[in-house]
């Protein structure tokens, strides 16, 4: 398959169509997709997978900028994965995260792709995990994925992403009661940023309570210690203990294997869910062209039969087809 | 108790009713502001009002009437046009030309680059310079500009913000090397930069050592340069980007509280330098409206003063540029401009104003002709010496109507004003965005109203003209003028003493450093041929540049057509699109060099989010190739170019280069918006854009020509 060289050899145009094309709706890009993600697997590059997830207005897309600024001058590319929310009542969207990285957009070393999370409501969206495929297959060395929302941590932290960080504002703090034991167990790092200016001493205070909360977490030895870091985005502050503590979780990940066994339930948990989609899909069809539903339900009504013999006729039928 | 007023009144309405055949309560009109505007007024509408003093007369507080006794019967407002272009040769000529058509001060537009402290030798300002005004690299160029101007005589005003520091000390060195000397020195400054993050967009650093930049030229001006307007507080800009009257109002009155504590942080007393503070307002459409917020500026801000504690008289008295709306004005049938700024100029008599800016009819084309300035100044001295308006101050003091609007206008800024000093000042309230955020609102709320057609603009959405008129266009060969300017740099560089630079420069930056005074630095740098841009990078040094993070209002424009047959058409094909294509269509829309006219580039991207395109926003200032890179990276169908500054024949065949050189293949669709001489639309399609969309296009129309070229470039490939 050309786009699959095209991809490997970095072409930015090839990149993104691959991209356009995992996203897409369509069934038959649908097809397309996985045979052309099923042979990128077989390329694999040498990637990790960032995720930065937080509320709307923490600074996300302002510390990828000032990080990502940082990783560029010291010659890492960068693959960024932007998810913007839509909006809810037209569908449309305005996707804005890229007038917040207008440095690192520039850079020949990024690739960054904003998409519109569609109904997922901020969270991830169709398609991000392929991306990061095609992303990683052409040779960038990090992949951020930027997504909006704290719920979305658990979804994103076990199926997407080899070290998943919370971005938080100073004074959130008062938060975290509610939210605690999500947090804590799927967040390997906690970022609070904005510490600058008048927020300085909010943003420390934050910093302890969040300390503090992911001190009742039980370590188990195998796993690297979760870390909570003070940045400012604006500033351009706190980013060289970033980069090392991301050293220091893959590292210590990858000696006790737990960095692959990450990747490995991830790739078990794609799998399952794509065959079920693919089910669901034909089942649906099924369904659709057979009819029988309301046949059956219209007997149950007119009391020619009962309910639970009607739901047995149709999926025996359903599954002899 | 039955008073003959009330019968009357009674019987009054009784008529009115049966003549409308409408109920009285819903017969009022409702403005732009939230105002009910209603069918009569009546001496009770203007007792117990809360602001307006019924005795008070012209130069006496509040100021309502006017801020001095004899206004325009003693010596009428100043003729001011804008103007600057090209280079300072040919601008100085200009000005010449009009100071003897009868024009009395000079206002200076220096073009983009300039402002946002590039020299014209920087790669990024390729496509601006001498383009949108008057290119000033070094104190030479200014020295040109004012060649046989004598600035003891000449009051001068200049639009800069971000680049006040090395434009001023221009000035300055200027003048001293006419032999004059500072003190003499008469005219404005604007030096206001918090409407530039709002609204404007010429800012370089981040509002901080912005706002310490202000403060510093209030000092400085406030001890060395006693005839200088220190600042002008600027509401004119928040009203041509779309903020309604009472947005520009409470919006400038509060940017102006916020100067005076800058200023007062500096230790000066408010009576030394407040006198100097002067302000700018917009004059739309409106009629009565406009005038009432005059009067209502005026007494807010002696409120406002005689709270932080002034004592002498003329630190209380708000004086004014006032500029007619260039927003008003047309494409289509471009004569009529000439109507709307007549009545635009009366307005802005009626309420007083100091000096007047009357725009020409060609203002959505490109910068005035000789001939079309020539009209717009003659609409000024029309009023001055043929319609009697100069003969009574404040003529309308006294009508029910005005009075009463003019109290409603202060109350609903006053609440805003009282809003933002509890949230912490404009300072702040800027940082955040959310004024601008107000004003684009305000703006998309305007757009839907032209192109639903319950606004009527004659000659745009009715009463169109069907043979539309061809008019002649300024040309500025802006490749020219970058040639001449670098030459005239080079020349510079190669004679100055560079070791004097240096240091002046290095002077500079330890100024920025130590919070100390940075005119005075940067005022020696420039006197040692220091150019614009190296004053303006030294500091950047220190500052860094500001980049600013925008916010985008949703589903402001789409209420506005619920139901509507054209937009649900629109929709409708977006739907059919995504089921088709696996995706909605997407769009970039941009805007590239230094042009940071956003007002119709946010409603454009606002409006199809709510028809349900997806839309990237690229960030303000790009290049072509930043566009490229975005555009490839994002897949998207559509590149929009939005551009306002006359930078598109440079830009648009840069860009349509950039996208082939990272994919020979492109078959991303590109069209351009904005003010397009209708001369230069050919030469577009020769560089393969697919349509151009003109100031007055309806978006909704636009949105539906946009999905239809998409899609025939889909099945084309296909
Ligand atoms: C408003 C305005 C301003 C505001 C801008 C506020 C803002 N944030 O946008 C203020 C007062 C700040 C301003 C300042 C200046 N301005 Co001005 N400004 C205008 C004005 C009066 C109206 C522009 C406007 O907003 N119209 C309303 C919007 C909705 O319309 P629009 O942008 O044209 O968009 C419509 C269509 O064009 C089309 N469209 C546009 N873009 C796109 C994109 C897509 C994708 C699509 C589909 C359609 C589309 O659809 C829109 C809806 O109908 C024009 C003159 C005019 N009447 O056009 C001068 C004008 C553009 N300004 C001009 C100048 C020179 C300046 C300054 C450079 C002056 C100076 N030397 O200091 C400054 C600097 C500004 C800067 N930073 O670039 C000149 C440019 C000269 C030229 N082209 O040759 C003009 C033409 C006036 C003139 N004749 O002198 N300005
Ligand atoms: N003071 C401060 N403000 C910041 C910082 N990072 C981001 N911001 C501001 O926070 C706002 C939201 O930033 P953005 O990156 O868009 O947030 P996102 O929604 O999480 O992606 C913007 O106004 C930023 O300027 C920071 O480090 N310090
Ligand atoms: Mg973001």
């Amino acid at each position: 398959m050309q786009l699959v060289e095209k991809i490997v050899k970095g072409e930015r145009a090839a990149i993104a169509k691959a991209i356009t094309l995992v996203e897409s709706s369509k069934e038959n890009d649908k097809k397309e997709s996985r045979r052309l993600i099923s042979e990128l697997l077989n390329k694999p590059g040498k990637s990790i997978r960032i995720g930065f997830s937080g509320p709307p207005g923490v600074g996300k897309s302002t510390f990828i900028e000032s990080f990502g600024r940082y990783l560029v001058e010291k010659n890492y590319k960068l693959g960024i994965l932007a998810i913007d929310p839509s909006s809810q009542i037209t569908g449309g969207s305005i996707l804005g995260d890229k007038t917040r990285m207008i440095e690192i957009s520039k850079n020949p070393n990024t690739f960054i792709r904003s998409t519109p999370s569609r109904g997922s409501l901020g969270g991830i969206s169709l398609g991000t995990r392929e991306a990061s495929i095609i992303l990683d297959a052409a040779g960038y060395d990090f992949i951020f994925i930027e997504t909006v929302g704290v719920g979305q941590s658990e979804t994103m932290a076990t199926n997407l992403v080899d070290i998943f960080s919370l971005i938080v504002g100073p004074g959130s703090g008062d938060e975290l009661q509610g939210i605690k034991k999500g947090i804590t167990e799927y967040a390997d790092i906690f970022i609070v940023n904005k510490n600058d200016g008048d927020l300085k001493s909010e943003a420390s205070k934050t910093a302890s309570d969040y300390k503090s909360a992911i001190s009742y977490y039980k370590k188990s030895s195998d796993v690297a210690e979760k870390e909570v870091l003070l940045v400012s985005a604006i500033e351009q502050t706190g980013m060289e203990k970033v980069i090392e503590t991301i050293q220091n979780i893959v590292t210590q990940n990858k000696k006790n294997k737990n960095f692959d066994e990450r990747r490995a339930k991830q790739f078990t948990y794609w799998i399952e869910e794509e065959v079920r989609e693919i089910i669901q899909f034909s089942i649906q069809n099924k369904i659709k062209e057979d009819g029988s539903i309301s046949k059956f339900s219209q007997k149950v009504m007119n009391g020619e039969i009962q309910m639970f013999d009607a739901i047995e006729a149709i999926t025996q039928n359903l599954q002899n087809k | 108790m039955k008073t003959k007023n009330s019968e009357n009144y009674t019987k009054w309405q009784k008529s009115f009713e049966q003549e409308t055949k409408i109920d009285l309560s819903e017969a009022s009109s409702d403005t732009d502001e939230g105002i009910k505007i209603k069918p009569v007024y009546t001496k009770a509408d203007i007792e117990n009002l809360s602001f307006v003093d019924n005795d008070s007369l012209p130069g006496q507080l509040p100021y309502t009437r006017g801020p001095k006794a004899s206004m325009y019967t003693n010596r009428p407002w100043t003729i001011r046009q804008y103007a600057g272009f090209s280079t300072a040769e040919e601008s100085n000529e200009f000005y010449k030309k009009n100071l003897k058509s009868g024009q009395k001060g000079l206002s200076v537009a220096f073009d983009l680059p300039t402002h946002r402290g590039y020299d014209s030798d920087d790669d990024l300002v390729m496509g601006d310079v001498g383009k949108a005004g008057v290119a000033i690299d070094t104190v030479e160029d200014m020295k040109i500009l004012f060649n046989d101007i004598p600035l003891d005589q000449m009051s001068v005003s200049m639009t800069m913000n971000g680049a006040v520091l090395p434009v001023l000390s221009s000035f300055v060195v200027a003048g001293e090397e006419q032999n004059v000397n500072k003190n003499l020195l008469s005219g404005t400054i604007q030096n206001d930069i918090l409407k530039e993050f709002m609204v404007r967009n010429t800012y370089i650093y981040p509002p901080d050592p912005s706002m310490k930049i202000v403060a510093d030229i209030i000092e400085f001006t406030s001890k060395e340069m006693p005839k200088f307007n220190s600042i002008s507080i600027s509401g004119y800009h928040m009203q041509e980007a779309g903020a309604d009257n009472v947005l520009e109002l409470a919006y400038t009155l509060a940017d102006g509280m916020e100067y005076v504590r800058a200023a007062l942080s500096k230790g000066l007393d408010i009576d030394d330098f407040a006198p100097r503070l002067s302000f700018f307002f917009a004059i739309g459409t409106d009629f009565f409206m406009e005038i009432a917020k005059l009067r209502a500026a005026r007494t807010l801000w002696y409120k406002i003063m005689k709270d932080f504690g002034a004592k002498n008289e003329k630190s209380m008295i708000l004086r004014t540029h006032c500029q007619t709306s260039g927003v008003s004005l047309t494409e289509k049938d471009p004569y009529n401009n000439i109507i709307r700024t007549s009545y635009e100029a009366l307005s802005a008599i009626l309420g007083g104003t100091q000096s007047l800016h009357t725009n020409s009819f060609d203002e959505a084309i490109a910068l005035p002709t000789d001939e079309s300035a020539r009209i717009a100044r003659n609409t000024q001295l029309i009023l001055q010496n043929e319609t009697g308006v100069t003969n009574t101050v404040d003529p309308l003091a006294g009508s029910y109507f005005i009075e009463s609007l003019t109290d409603e206008l202060s109350k609903k800024a006053w609440e805003i004003i009282e809003e933002i000093e509890s949230l912490g000042g404009m300072t702040k309230a800027v940082k955040a965005g959310v004024p601008k955020l107000k004003i684009e609102e305000s703006a998309t709320k305007k757009q839907a109203k032209v192109d639903s057609g319950s606004r009527v603009v004659v000659g745009v959405n009715k009463f169109k003209n069907p043979k539309e008129p061809q008019v002649d266009v300024r040309v500025i060969d802006n490749n020219k003028v970058r040639d001449d300017q670098i030459k005239k740099i080079n020349d510079i560089k190669a004679s100055r003493d560079q070791k004097a630079v240096d240091e002046s420069l290095a002077k500079l930056v330890s100024a920025a450093k130590e919070d100390s005074n940075l005119l005075a630095c940067s005022i020696d740098a420039i006197k040692n041929r220091a150019t614009v841009g190296e004053v303006s990078k030294a500091l950047e040094q220190v500052y860094g540049r500001h980049f600013a993070t925008s916010l985008s209002v949703s589903g402001v424009y789409g209420k506005h057509f619920e139901g509507d047959k054209n937009y649900m058409n629109v929709a409708k094909k977006v739907n059919t699109f995504e089921e088709e294509n696996g995706r909605r269509p997407r769009v970039l829309i941009v805007k590239m060099g230094q042009d940071g006219h956003d007002r119709g580039a946010k409603i454009v991207a606002t409006s199809f989010a709510d028809m349900g395109f997806d839309v990237d926003m690229g960030p303000l200032f790009q290049s072509p190739k930043d566009v490229a890179k975005d555009a490839i990276e994002n897949d998207v169908h559509a590149i929009g170019v939005s551009t306002l500054a006359a930078g598109h024949k440079t830009l648009v065949p840069e860009l349509m280069k950039s996208l082939k050189k990272i994919d020979p293949n492109s078959k991303i669709v590109v069209f351009v918006g904005g003010v397009i001489p209708e001369q230069d639309y050919d030469f577009l399609y020769e560089n393969n854009i697919s349509a151009i969309f003109g100031p007055g296009s309806n978006i909704i129309e636009s949105a539906e020509t946009v999905i239809d070229l998409i899609s025939d470039k889909i099945h084309k490939n296909n």
